[in-house]
């Protein structure tokens, strides 16, 4: 599985503790054989961030904004959200080591 | 009760009771219309709404940016109501994918650009946005880069191996 074809993460190669993007490259190969547990298990996060990712770049592809569209915008894309992500980010760095 | 109506100039909503459309944050310049009125007219005009506007400051015109002229010239918000690009998207995908820490740093500006968006300070909001595009491509081509280093590297070090 170990590729020497993709850069290793430099965090993790000077403190041995893995970073929150770790995995996402073996995460894709396993989603790309639809192999989700897998990928899953290698990083949970991108995962799960890749139906928000795809919701975002839709979002911001709409160029007519109807006061409904706008709510939805800002609830899901809006500070708190993004203060949630941040958490979400950082918790995961530090539970995963 | 009285029941009012707003539109952008496409669709109409409503009815509100006045409790509703407070809720509605609609700007002065929006077409609203109710049992009273013979025809649309601007919400900040009608004095039964100044209500609505008692904590809004008077409308301010946004320059470095104009929209591109639509036909419903109705919302006096720039970037047509929507919060300049946050660019959160490309930070979530620059901190999984190549540069973690100007992914955070996009993340944080792009928190920056909606609280700003809707506190109504859009020349702040404009220059988050500008920030968040700063980091986020920045942690992109750092990315990238790093990725090509390393991958000649690695050709280099298979191809001195075999001789």
């Amino acid at each position: 599985m170990d590729s020497v074809w993709f850069p290793k993460c430099p965090f993790r190669a000077l403190t041995g503790l893995k970073c929150p993007g770790c995995g996402s490259q073996r995460a894709i190969h396993y989603l790309l054989n639809l192999d989700i547990q897998s990928a899953f298990k290698e990083n949970a996060l991108l995962v799960i961030s890749i139906p928000y990712i795809i919701t975002g770049f839709v979002f911001d592809c709409l160029r007519h904004h109807t006061p409904r569209l706008l709510k939805w915008r800002k609830a899901l894309f809006g500070v708190k959200a993004i203060w949630i992500i941040f958490v979400l980010v950082v918790g995961f760095w530090i539970l995963r080591n | 009760m009285q029941k009012y109506y707003y539109t952008n100039g496409v669709t109409t909503f409503g009815p509100f009771t006045l409790e509703e459309l407070i809720k509605e944050h609609i700007s002065r310049d929006t077409k609203v219309w109710f049992q009273e009125l013979s025809e649309w007219q601007p919400a900040g005009n009608v004095p039964e709404l100044s209500v609505l506007f008692k904590d809004t400051p008077p409308p301010y015109t946004y320059t470095a940016n104009p929209p591109a002229s639509t036909t419903e010239p109705v919302t006096a918000e720039p970037f047509n109501g929507a919060p300049p690009k946050s660019w959160l998207t490309e930070s979530i995908l620059v901190t999984l994918f190549c540069c973690l820490p100007f992914g955070i740093v996009g993340i944080v500006h792009a928190a920056k650009v909606e609280s700003r968006f809707y506190a109504r300070d859009y020349d702040g909001a404009f220059k988050a946005s500008e920030e968040a595009k700063k980091w986020t491509t920045l942690g992109f081509w750092l990315g990238l880069v790093v990725g090509i280093i390393y991958l000649v590297v690695v050709i280099f070090a298979a191809v001195v191996n075999r001789h």
